[in-house]
């Protein structure tokens, strides 16, 4: 199953993301849990810590830095630039604005 | 002024900005509260009844420059000319705009988007102040109010995830024209609270407003803060913000 969570800011979609994700995979299944806000915060509440979701680096930045020539598929990419939270829920962030670039606006 | 309210979702941003913009409104100043956030919020921190106040896609004009698709204001249309027509007087004679409301999964707001971005050019800096509430997280400050913002105020909470917004904020911001940032403690409890949005963002701390049941109260009732609690401690902070930021405004 694929599920979205969605609504206003300050409204718990993260918190209610991660509840589910960890509550899925202690129920056996094998859970991703896709940080698609760029401004990524989900290993928060995932209890990844901090630090760990400050360092995350998002795949869109891992596909820009060329790592697609050397992954064989989606679920390669996740296992590689995701991190392994409680639960074993897999986290994988898709594309986040956190730092500035040379040449960007 | 040109001031930028940002941070995490749910940060309240669009309760202080809203509340600020009166405030600075009330000194009688020329002030546009812009709304650039897709969902609703600063209409109801003004106590502005109208929802839905952009500009009309006629104000916009779409031209070709060197192959490319640009937008200007309509031929004898300034920016000064367009709040005047356009924006919603709210009370204490702010005027509130918005940047354009999703009104379905096709709607495009383009015209409306750069529209604003002319408006906002063509404003005379010292007549007019600009108090912006943009969505949550990173995307909007840094890839369109850069320009526009000389202060982006942080809106942050004590939390983890709050703090790790305010940080992506504060080094986004060194790009673009670099504006000045600094946060604002919400939410606060103890003073320790405040101290350590300080601490953990490494940014100049404007003030603090502390955790008030008055605003959640405001909220549900749909009213504006200013208006149902004009006395309070929400209320109160807001104004040692908008004084320590025109100081330091005019300190510069
Ligand atoms: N100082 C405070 N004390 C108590 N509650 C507060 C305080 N500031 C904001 N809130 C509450 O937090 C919630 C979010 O506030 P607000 O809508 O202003 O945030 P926002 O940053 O604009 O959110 P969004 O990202 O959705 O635009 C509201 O329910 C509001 O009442
Ligand atoms: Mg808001």
């Amino acid at each position: 199953m694929k599920i979205a969570v969605v609504g206003k800011g300050g409204s718990g979609k993260t918190t209610t993301s991660a509840v589910l994700a960890r509550t899925l995979a202690r129920s056996g299944y094998a859970t991703l849990a896709l940080d698609c806000d760029s401004n990524p915060n989900l290993g928060i509440s995932l209890g990844i810590g901090e630090e760990a979701t400050e360092r995350l680096i998002s795949v869109r930045d891992a596909v820009d830095a060329g790592e697609e020539e050397h992954a064989s598929s989606a679920e390669d990419l996740v296992a590689r630039f995701g991190i392994e939270g409680p639960d074993g829920v897999r986290l994988a962030v898709v594309s986040a604005i956190q730092n500035p670039e040379p040449g960007c606006p | 002024m040109r001031v930028a309210f940002v941070g995490k979702g749910g940060a309240g941003k669009s309760s202080l900005a809203g509340t600020f913009a009166r405030v600075l409104a009330a000194t009688g100043r020329r002030v546009v509260a812009l709304d650039s956030d897709p969902m609703p919020g600063m209409a109801f921190s003004l106590g502005v009844a109208q929802i839905d106040a952009g500009l009309p896609d006629d104000a916009v004009e779409e031209f070709e420059e060197t192959g490319r698709r640009r937008y200007r204001l309509r031929e004898g249309l300034t920016g000064t000319g367009a709040i005047e027509r356009y924006a919603v007087r709210g009370p204490d004679g702010v005027h509130f705009f918005q940047l354009g409301k999703a009104r379905g999964a096709r709607w495009d707001n383009t015209r409306q988007h750069f529209g604003f971005q002319r408006v906002l050019d063509d404003l005379p800096g010292e007549d007019w102040s600009v108090v912006g509430d943009l969505p949550g997280g990173t995307r909007q400050p840094f890839l369109t109010w850069g320009r526009y913002a000389e202060t982006f105020l942080v809106v942050a909470e004590p939390t983890p995830a709050s703090l790790l917004t305010a940080r992506r904020l504060a080094r986004l911001a060194v790009t673009g024209s670099a504006p000045r940032v600094v946060v604002v403690a919400n939410k606060v409890r103890t003073p320790r609270d405040a101290e350590e949005v300080a601490e953990r963002t490494g940014l100049l701390l404007l003030g603090a407003v502390p955790f008030d049941p008055a605003l959640d109260e405001a909220d549900r009732l749909g009213r504006a803060v200013l208006d149902h609690d004009p006395t309070g401690p929400t209320v109160t902070a807001v104004r040692s913000l908008v004084a320590a930021l025109s100081t330091e405004t005019r300190a510069r």
